[in-house]
């Protein structure tokens, strides 16, 4: 599915890249008259580098299906002639059935037929499809839930299902199943799509819709590019040039030779003998020019394409074989898959980030709690706890061994004293944690309790008190059970009072077995705050100064309270409720205010500090790609709050910050006003500015941006959500949005869609014009993997999407910093260093022929050996080159990490353009200069130091040639800046080549056997023996090297660069060796306090209230209860309505195409 | 777990980067070292050869306007096979003393035209197949269909003037210096480039155009001689292609014998020219070329003076950077704004 047909693309660039030069090779096969070159100078080399190419396709090919096939070839079980038999992913057809099994990856876009809970429900995990952590509820048509896990019964399942066309929507789904003459309406609630991970539910059966590419997730994902790099395209502008350049030099001496062939040449017709026909000068200045392209074409370095390619592929297999990039954990190594990308990771300036699974770990846990005014589970603040910890660390734990969960880690001894004095307000606020929660319990097969959460952070809260000694064990719709300290306790479950967005709190209203009615109820401390009894003031501000505390280090927290009901009173409500469930219309308000009336004159208990894990070394990696001047901006498909949060605990957002924007309009006017605001805040009032939908040139938009870029001081930060983006990505809003997101220092989009993500990227793709990033773990972050120019999948979990679709994965995001850092920035360096000499290089070997050309009439006569022209590029100057486009260093990466300005030059695009490429060439044009009219002026009216001859033609030839070599050899010892032994092998190793060959083809053994072929008999040996040929040499290189070393002296000397600088000091520091110093930890400096940041889900209160969820083993005993307080067959649909309606609000995609 | 080992990457230097390497980066006092040191070394050479070339001495006589009656009867294409010789009279005021050689020089001959360079078989002349006549053009066959021997525009332009230099004793006596054709070829050449044809066949059809006559190619040298052919002297020497279009090429040397055992001495000379080369046709000018010793003239003067300008250079920089390397330093601030950086 995810197979490509990159091959045939990847082949044609090349060809296209070399068909200039390929067509006029062919060309002068077919006239003989403006050869002037043999057929193998210029087909020896092609050949080597289509071949190269060729291969080295094939193997990223076939990389590329192995991971494929990867995901492909996972199996699942499929109902085939009535038995259940695995098969491929790929292999799964529309209308089969399919069996699921708890934690498996869907393979298909299924309709839930039926499954292992009652009622046909089934949970699944959505995180890869938009982030969000909590568990959904799916649930199959009752007429499909009966067939079970009857296979023969589903084998002969016949319905036919009508329903809409393959398309992105992840939200919707409308179709019919028509089943033994009835028509059932079909929505998503019944559809698991593909992506998904079936949770808490041991089995399911489903039948599958959309397979393959026509699944929502492949429809989202995007269309996959061919990417290339910056470098790319101005590599392909510069052969162009320099084919115009090619082109240009070739008039020049055509015209050259027409007029020398009218003034001068038609007296050497006398022998010469030309015939008749070609004593037309313009005919023969025609032919000149071919003759001279052919000559000069080594000026368009067929050899650089592959050769660029070779060093990326050196640079990749670095990446991959970086051992401080693999992560021991789940033993995933860094992986490049894509190998053409990789000096864009030394230019990026954006970086797009998904939240779940990328900056987090999507684990939470139980950090700290304050009871009763009093903190405990203080850990990293006093250095004295500190070392205290280190000495004893063992997790504090009072239940039994058995009943502990291994994972949870909490380190308090004080906390354990409190339990067991038996503070009751330790106790009370223990209970709350196990009775206040949404938690289904079960035993497995060893008799362990399982907890089966649907949001991770009340996991993580009931967890903690099972811990400490209060477990919760097992409940009925009325009746919670838990142990507390041994002691089996069964309250009376009389209300749950349900958390929704508004309410940002959740109650149960219990008896205990002493009779008493209690209240428990815990929420966001905002909304708590304002309902607590009077009473509390001393403990609330203690409280509200550790929620602080709590909030500084960027943890989740939540208010714990309780209230104590009399009997009366509650009885009162109750029966109000009872008719506000009854009554038709406005039930929720009414509803809603009956919570509200109970839920106040709260006692505080304390509250609760969760832990949302970030991925090890976040901050670190945030703090130090902003020191890179790298924004990143943070898209996430979970909600405002939690993404809010992890912008603090990543201290992305700080309290520092002069202004946090929040744009969370559902209308096209609102966020146009919100942005409006949002503006005139950022550049003062006294600067009016156009709401950007009058058709305002763009030219001017960007010049103001400039502007404004420098007169916008302290940091700023946008928070928008998914329905006002699809708003502002509108034409005429799009450029405010852009122009105020690129002015903040931080930019959180939540509730995205995956192709709003995708559309974000393109926004600052297109209009930047800056290089980007975008680094995910799941499927929904698929499509901005794809957009952005350079994709990077976090790997080593269970979904792959991210990591097939990604350019570069690893598994930890903390590896960013080293790949962009180190990697990239080496990758940028080395290959515009390569670039620079390369051009440099070809310039100075072919412009030589230029100018001898005014020297031979024009006549198309190279100035070298025709063996020469054919290996300089490829035997004698190819592999120091390479070595330093592979090998080269200018810092260390220790010294690049603790540097991280050292990437601007990159983002600037410094290092490699149109102007450095000027620069190569003219440096070039004076090598080829100094190379040709030294040699020109010895060669003068000179002779032998014997009196033999010397002034020949192939002496010059051999002198020119050893020149050459030398000097670029010279050069390219003067750029290497990191000298391994590799780089030593090969620049000594090319010049014995060199000589080695030059003496072979000047041989008498070769010309004994192929006398036309190398005429050259003897001449190095004669020449170089000469010592004026080697005045001549030394003169050359004297001449074309030192000024140039003199010229980057005094640059670096002068003006040096932040790189200068510190290889300076790099080079001190090698010779005294101190200890690397280390950057000191970022501190997070952020007070602010979480909302009800949890990802939570409206409705399962009901569904536990109604039983419905629960197992038939132990059914839940009806009591009058039940049944006046819900409607049995309401509850479904209200957990459904909520459902979509959450979903509904985060994906309002307003353009599907991108 | 043998699998997750797998997959942790070698720790090699190569792997990780971490080769032991030296870090290329030039301080300012290797900088200024580096450009002493080259400057001493041009300075010295450029000095050596200066005084070289010098003590060199070079006598050149153009005598393209001279012998320019004999050019005009060569031109009439009637007097052909007429032989016309001419004089040169010259002194030398101070006697040339060691090895002499006498070359001869064409001014704005391109010998290096394409064409030109490659109409020419070294099949043939390395003398294992007369027949090889392939990339001759336009030389390859004679009237008659057989080969032309030795084929090839540049083997059938040689330069064929004959230069005889006299010596005036006295006003009376003048006689021939001795003059030796050898040893101006290379050993390669003279055993591996260029070989005679088999001599049975040499007879029979051996014959080359000399621009606008004929010759035999056993007419080069005395009859019996080994140089008859093409390991003549005079012809290798042309047949090694010229690379720039001014150039002077060996023609003989002087054989130190009796008067001349110490070289030339003071006195008049004249060389007697058979004028058979018209440069006159194309506007050139040919030359003679008397030289002492080895003569790298042209060479040793650009060599000197690219050496000379070399030194200069480095001397300046190493001028300009001492003290303003620190001054640098120390106000790095006025340099930034200088540049306005």
């Amino acid at each position: 599915m995810f197979c490509s047909k990159k091959k045939s693309l990847e082949v044609e660039r090349i060809v296209k890249a070399n068909d200039r030069e390929y067509n006029e090779k062919f060309q002068y096969t077919l006239i003989p008259e403006i050869s002037s070159l043999t057929w193998f100078t210029t087909i020896v080399p092609l050949v080597l580098v289509i071949t190269m190419t060729a291969v080295k396709d094939a193997t990223d090919d076939y990389f590329r299906h192995k991971s494929d096939n990867q995901v492909n070839n996972r199996q699942s079980e499929v109902l085939i002639d009535s038995k259940l038999q695995n098969e491929k992913w790929m292999n799964v057809k529309v209308g089969d059935i399919i069996k699921l099994e708890n934690n498996q990856f869907v393979a298909a876009d299924l309709l839930l037929l039926s499954s292992s809970e009652p009622y046909g429900l089934c949970y699944i995990e959505t995180a890869e499809l938009d982030g969000e952590t909590n568990l959904k509820v799916r649930h199959a048509l009752s007429v499909t839930s009966e067939l079970g896990a009857d296979i023969s019964r589903l084998a002969r399942f016949d319905g036919i299902v009508v329903c809409e066309a393959p398309n992105n929507k992840l939200d919707k789904f409308a179709g019919v199943l028509s089943w033994k003459d009835s028509k059932h309406p079909l929505n998503n609630e019944k559809i698991i799509l593909r992506g998904c991970v079936l949770r808490n539910t041991s089995w399911c059966f489903g039948m599958v819709i959309f397979a393959g590419p026509d699944t929502k997730l492949m429809q989202n994902s995007g269309k996959t590019k061919f990417k290339r790099t910056s470098i790319d395209r101005l590599m392909n502008t510069l052969v162009l040039w320099i084919f115009g350049f090619l082109v240009c030099l070739g008039i020049v001496l055509a015209i050259g030779n027409s007029v020398w062939e009218n003034q001068v040449g038609d007296q050497f017709r006398t022998f010469l003998f030309w015939n008749e026909g070609e004593k037309n000068f313009v005919f023969s200045g025609f032919l000149t020019f071919w003759s001279y392209i052919i000559i000069l074409n080594t000026v368009v370095p067929i050899s650089l394409y592959v050769s660029v390619e070779v060093i990326r592929l050196g640079h990749s297999y670095f990446i991959n074989w970086d051992r401080k990039m693999y992560c021991s954990g789940n033993a995933t190594p860094a992986e490049a898959r894509t190998t053409t990308l990789n000096e864009e990771l030394g230019q990026i300036e954006y970086i797009f980030s998904d939240k779940t699974g990328t900056l987090t770990q999507n684990i939470m846990t139980f950090k700290r709690c304050s009871i009763n005014g009093r903190i405990y589970g203080e850990v990293h603040d006093d250095l004295d706890q500190e070392t205290e910890i280190t000495k004893k660390k063992e997790p504090v734990a009072v239940s039994v061994k058995s009943e502990v969960d291994r994972t949870f880690q909490f380190f308090d001894h004080h906390l354990m004293e409190s339990i067991k004095l038996g503070d009751p307000k330790v106790h009370e606020f223990l209970r709350i944690l196990a009775l206040c929660h949404t938690v289904m319990s079960e035993e497995n097969s060893s008799g362990q309790l399982i907890y089966q959460v649907q949001s991770p952070d009340e996991g993580a809260l009931v967890t903690a008190a099972r811990n400490l000694g209060f477990i919760f064990k097992s409940r009925t719709p009325q009746t919670i059970t838990i142990e507390e300290l041994g002691t089996i306790v069964t309250y009376q479950l009389l209300a749950f009072l349900d958390f929704n967005n508004i309410r940002k709190r959740m109650s149960v209203i219990v008896r205990n077995p002493e009779g008493q009615i209690k209240l428990y109820c815990k929420g966001a401390d905002t909304i708590l705050f304002e309902k607590l009894h009077p009473s509390n003031g001393d403990l609330l501000s203690l409280t509200s100064d550790h929620l602080s505390e709590f909030a500084g280090e960027g943890l989740r927290t939540l208010a714990i309270t309780y209230r104590d009901l009399d009997d009366k009173y509650f009885r009162e409500w109750h029966k109000m409720l009872e008719d506000a469930n009854t009554a038709t219309d406005k039930r929720d308000e009414w509803i809603a205010g009956l919570y509200e009336e109970i839920e106040k004159d709260l006692m505080l208990l304390g509250a609760t500090a969760v832990e949302d894990k970030l991925q090890e070394g976040v901050i670190e990696t945030i703090t130090s790609l902003s020191l890179a001047n790298i924004k990143i901006w943070v898209l996430t498909g979970d909600k405002q709050e939690t993404a809010i949060n992890i912008g603090y605990a990543c201290n992305m957002l700080t309290d520092d910050m002069n202004e946090v924007f929040v744009i969370a309009g559902n209308t096209a006017v609102e966020v146009r006003e919100e942005l409006r605001k949002a503006k005139e805040i950022l550049f003062g009032q006294n600067r009016s500015f156009s709401n950007g939908h009058v058709g305002c040139e763009k030219k001017q938009q960007l010049e103001l941006d400039l502007v404004v870029e420098e007169t916008v001081t302290g940091d700023y930060a946008l928070i928008i959500n998914g329905h006002s983006l699809a708003h502002a990505l509108e034409s005429d809003v799009k450029n405010d949005l852009l122009e105020l997101a690129c002015m903040c220092k931080t930019v959180v989009c939540c509730r995205v869609t995956p192709l709003q993500k995708a559309q974000v990227v393109e926004l600052v793709k297109k209009h930047r014009n800056a290089v980007t990033l975008a680094i995910g773990d799941g499927a929904n972050d698929v499509s901005m993997i794809k957009s952005a120019h350079i994709g990077v999948g976090i790997s080593g979990q269970e979904g792959l999407q991210a990591v097939l679709a990604s350019d570069y994965s690893f598994a930890q995001f903390r590896y960013l910093q080293r790949l962009l850092l180190v990697h990239g920035r080496w990758s940028y360096f080395r290959m515009c260093k390569f670039l620079c000499y390369f051009f440099y290089k070809n310039f100075a070997f072919t412009l030589v022929h230029f100018w001898f050309g005014f020297f031979c009439g024009f006549s198309a006569q190279t100035v070298y050996d025709q063996w020469f022209i054919t290996l300089f590029n490829i035997v004698y100057t190819s592999l120091p080159v390479l070595a330093m486009g592979i090998f080269d260093q200018d810092v260390s990466d220790q010294n690049s990490i603790d540097c991280p300005q050292l990437y601007e030059p990159g983002q600037l695009n410094l290092l490699f353009n149109k102007h450095k490429f000027f620069i190569c060439m003219l440096h070039g044009i004076y090598t080829s200069l100094a190379l040709f009219f030294i040699p020109y002026g010895t060669f003068y009216n000179a002779a032998g130091e014997d009196g033999q001859h010397i002034a020949d033609y192939q002496s010059f030839a051999v002198t020119m040639a050893t020149s050459l070599v030398i000097v670029v050899s010279v050069q390219i010892a003067l750029d290497t800046s990191y000298w391994t032994v590799i780089n030593h092998v090969f620049i000594w190793g090319s010049l014995a080549t060199y000589f080695s060959i030059l003496f072979t083809m000047h041989s008498n053994g070769i010309f004994g056997i192929f006398p036309n072929q190398f005429p050259f008999v003897g001449s190095a040996r004669h020449c170089l023996t000469q010592k004026c040929i080697w005045l001549v040499i030394l003169l050359t290189t004297v001449a074309s090297v030192m000024p140039v070393v003199a010229f980057r002296f005094l640059k670096v000397d002068l003006y040096p660069t932040l790189t200068d600088q510190i290889r300076r000091w790099q080079k001190a520091q090698k010779k005294s060796r101190p200890p690397s110093s280390r950057r000191p930890r970022a501190r997070r400096s952020s007070s602010r306090r979480s909302g009800y940041a949890f990802a939570h889900q409206e409705g399962y209160g009901e569904l536990i209230t109604s039983g419905k969820n629960m197992r038939a083993k132990n059914p839940p005993p009806t009591s009058g209860l039940e049944k006046t307080l819900y409607n049995s067959t309401s509850w479904i649909e209200n957990l459904c309505k909520k459902t979509t309606d959450t979903v509904n609000s985060f994906s309002q995609d307003k353009t599907v195409n991108l | 777990m043998e699998h997750h080992l797998s997959r942790l990457p070698d720790n090699t230097a190569l792997r990780q980067q971490e080769l032991l390497a030296d870090w290329l980066h030039f301080s300012a006092k290797e900088v200024l070292f580096i450009f002493f040191a080259t400057g001493v070394f041009c300075l010295c050479m450029g000095i050596i050869l200066l005084l070289s070339a010098k003590s060199t001495r070079e006598m050149e006589i153009n005598y393209t306007k001279i012998c320019a009656n004999c050019a005009k009867v060569q031109e009439n294409v009637f007097n052909f096979d007429k032989e016309c010789t001419c004089s040169n009279p010259f002194s030398l005021t101070k006697k040339m003393k060691g090895n002499v050689y006498m070359y001869y020089k064409l001014h704005g001959f391109c010998q290096n035209l394409y064409r030109y360079i490659y109409s020419r078989s070294n099949r043939q002349l390395v003398g294992k197949d007369v027949k090889a006549v392939e990339g001759c053009a336009p030389f390859k066959m004679s009237h008659n269909e057989t080969p032309i021997v030795p084929c090839g525009a540049i083997d059938n332009s040689i330069f064929n003037d004959t230069i005889i230099l006299s010596y005036n004793v006295n006003s009376s006596l003048q006689i021939k210096v001795p003059m030796l054709k050898t040893g101006l070829t290379w050993w390669t050449d003279e055993y591996v480039k260029f070989q005679n044809p088999n001599t049975d066949n040499l007879f029979f059809s051996f014959y080359f155009i000399i621009l606008w006559g004929y010759k035999y190619s056993y007419e080069l040298d005395k009859k019996g001689s080994k140089k008859q052919c093409f390991l003549n002297d005079d012809f290798i020497a042309w047949i090694w292609t010229a690379a720039i279009p001014t150039f002077k090429k060996p023609y003989q040397h002087l054989n130190r014998t009796r008067h001349f055992t110490e070289g030339l001495p003071a006195g008049n000379y004249s060389f007697s020219i058979t004028y058979n080369f018209l440069v006159t046709r194309f506007h050139r000018k040919k030359s003679v070329i008397l030289c002492l010793s080895y003569t790298v003239t042209g060479a040793m003067t650009w060599l000197a003076t690219f050496s000379m300008l070399a030194v200069h250079m480095g001397l300046k920089n190493k001028k300009s950077l001492h003290p303003f390397h620190q001054h640098w330093l120390k106000i790095p601030l006025l340099s930034q704004l200088w540049f306005g950086k």
